[in-house]
């Protein structure tokens, strides 16, 4: 009979070879998820290159040089100020546009009355371009930190309230009945069930709201001023700094990348896992 | 043992009445099955019996501690695995972990699930196990009286008939009374101490029928036979004949109302 030593060194090697054969399909399924975005990146980066070499670089500085530049504004004080400052803009008023147009649009979702009357209002405020706010929130508030958010809350409230409407009238009602018959009070059916249901239908909302919230927070502080990569964008503009220039839109990607991989993505994960990865 | 008295039950959606003074008494301890052609209101009743309907007119009475009510579909939620699922109830009731536990693992073990199908999600488990699941949550309250809603109406027929021998064995071994809604004749003749009829426009309980003998203890033969003799009754016309393209479109499909078919 085999000692227990040998029993454990039987089963070692079977693991091992188990992950041995399990290898290649590992690696194609790696290759088949990060195949297709990296080849993507470096399409888009050869095409930046040539573009270069075509327009020459004080048309359009090489990926490399601007990969320079931003390390150049990361490495001191004002960079990560101007960064943080835009970053903090968007996430204060995507929570306040949150809670306002999330809150009302759990209303409406809910309550007929409400929903119809509300909506022409929204068809207006998503119908009004970003960059009429900017004008308008610069005449009624002056180059102000307040103009930035409201401009940026204003832009993406009717996008938040829209999308919770449509979480809340597309939820599966059926659970609620199902947590009726089980006694499930109103609030519960609420908390326990509907919430849950209402969270992971607006996860993409929310991704959108934040990519069109960096983007008017950008505008809106290039044309009011006031310090972000905005106002950076705006500074290497007058001094003709293209490479500063790009560098400040490459600062504002990362950024956004950031907030969405950081807390987009593992809201939308946990909110909404059941549905798959594709979903 | 359990039982419920549904009288003179009347219920409208977006004012066209769907029921229409129903009445409906299920003795104690009796399993009743609710027959009736699509869009004739039985879910509406079963609703209503299940407390997930207050009905416009008419009264309810309880004679049970617990029910537990089962639904097409399942009605699973898709976040949670099949041990939160069957779990669902006895936390709304604010029971401590231990007792959920223990109510989950017996609940589980009256359906035959095994522990690695209960930390699966529903989308991971086949139609059968999904009813399973729905049942093991009914049972889990400890219901004296059960309310089932056309439960495995989805399933294929080999399922379908394990899913009956299923209810069959839990109801004799528990002795809960129930309301088993159904349009499958057969279904009905082999859950039922007796089978309502409810009228297709829901006006009403139009009779009953008793199958012969007690329920688990029919034979095939004895099961068809009474589902061929009863096909002849005037009783069942509208269950057998009943074409549901010649009915008006509102009474076909329930667009505001429980089902919510459309």
């Amino acid at each position: 009979m085999p000692s227990d030593r040998g029993l454990i060194r039987a089963r070692h090697w079977l693991r091992l070879s188990e992950w041995a054969d399990m290898l290649p399909v590992l690696a194609g399924r790696a290759a088949w998820r990060l195949g297709p975005p990296l080849v993507g990146i470096a399409l888009f980066l050869a095409l930046w290159q040539v573009a270069h070499w075509h327009y020459g670089a004080f048309i359009l500085p090489s990926p490399w040089q601007t990969a320079a530049a931003t390390l150049t504004a990361l490495s001191g004080l004002a960079g990560w100020a101007a960064l943080g400052a835009t970053l903090a803009r968007v996430l204060v008023a995507l929570g306040l546009s949150a809670v306002i147009g999330g809150g009302i649009g759990l209303l409406a979702g809910y309550v007929t009355l409400i929903r119809a009357t509300l909506a022409p209002v929204a068809t207006i405020l998503l119908g009004m371009p970003a960059t009429a706010w900017v004008i308008l929130t610069m005449i009624w508030f002056g180059p102000s930190h307040g103009a930035i958010l409201f401009t940026i809350a204003i832009v993406t409230g009717p996008i938040l309230y829209i999308g919770t409407v449509d979480a809340v009238r597309s939820r599966d009602r059926h659970l609620e009945d199902m947590a009726a018959s089980f006694g499930a009070t109103a609030l519960a059916r609420f908390h326990r069930v509907a919430l849950r249901q209402i969270l992971a239908a607006l996860g993409p909302v929310i991704g959108i709201a934040l990519a069109l919230g960096f983007k008017v927070a950008i505008m809106a502080e290039l044309v009011t001023n006031v310090a972000g990569l905005g106002a950076e964008m705006a500074r290497a503009r007058a001094q003709m700094d293209i490479d500063m220039a790009l560098a400040n839109v490459a600062l504002a990607v990362t950024g956004l990348l950031l907030i969405e991989h950081l807390l987009i993505r593992p809201l939308q994960t946990r909110t909404g896992h059941w549905q798959g990865p594709d979903a | 043992m359990s039982g419920l008295t549904l009288a003179t039950i009347s219920h409208a959606f977006a004012g066209r009445r769907v029921l229409d003074t129903v009445s409906l008494v299920i003795r104690p301890g009796e399993l009743v099955a609710l027959v009736g052609p699509s869009g004739s209101g039985k879910s509406t009743l079963a609703a209503i019996a299940g407390g997930i309907l207050k009905p416009d007119r008419g009264r309810i009475m309880r004679r049970y501690a617990r029910h537990g009510m089962v639904f097409q579909q399942s009605r699973l939620m898709p976040w949670v695995d099949a041990r939160d699922n069957i779990a669902f109830p006895l936390r709304l009731a604010g029971m401590s972990a231990d007792r959920i536990a223990a109510r989950v693992q017996a609940a589980a073990e009256a359906v035959a699930l095994r522990r690695d199908d209960l930390s699966k999600r529903p989308d991971a488990l086949s139609g059968g196990m999904r009813a399973r699941v729905a049942i093991a949550r009914a049972l889990a309250v400890e219901p004296d009286f059960l309310i089932f809603d056309e439960p495995f109406a989805a399933l294929d027929p080999a399922l379908r008939r394990r899913m009956q021998d299923l209810v069959l064995s839990l109801s004799g071994a528990r002795g809960f009374g129930g309301l088993f809604i159904t349009h499958d004749l057969s279904e009905a003749a082999r859950l039922a101490h007796r089978i309502a009829v409810l009228d297709r426009q829901g006006k009403g309980i139009t009779g009953s029928l008793a199958p012969p003998g007690q329920p688990g203890t029919r034979s095939e033969s004895a099961v068809f036979d009474f589902v061929e003799t009863a096909r002849a009754e005037p009783l069942l016309h509208d269950l057998v004949n009943v074409d549901e393209r010649a009915l008006p479109l509102e009474s076909t499909c329930d667009m505001s109302g429980f089902r919510r078919c459309c």
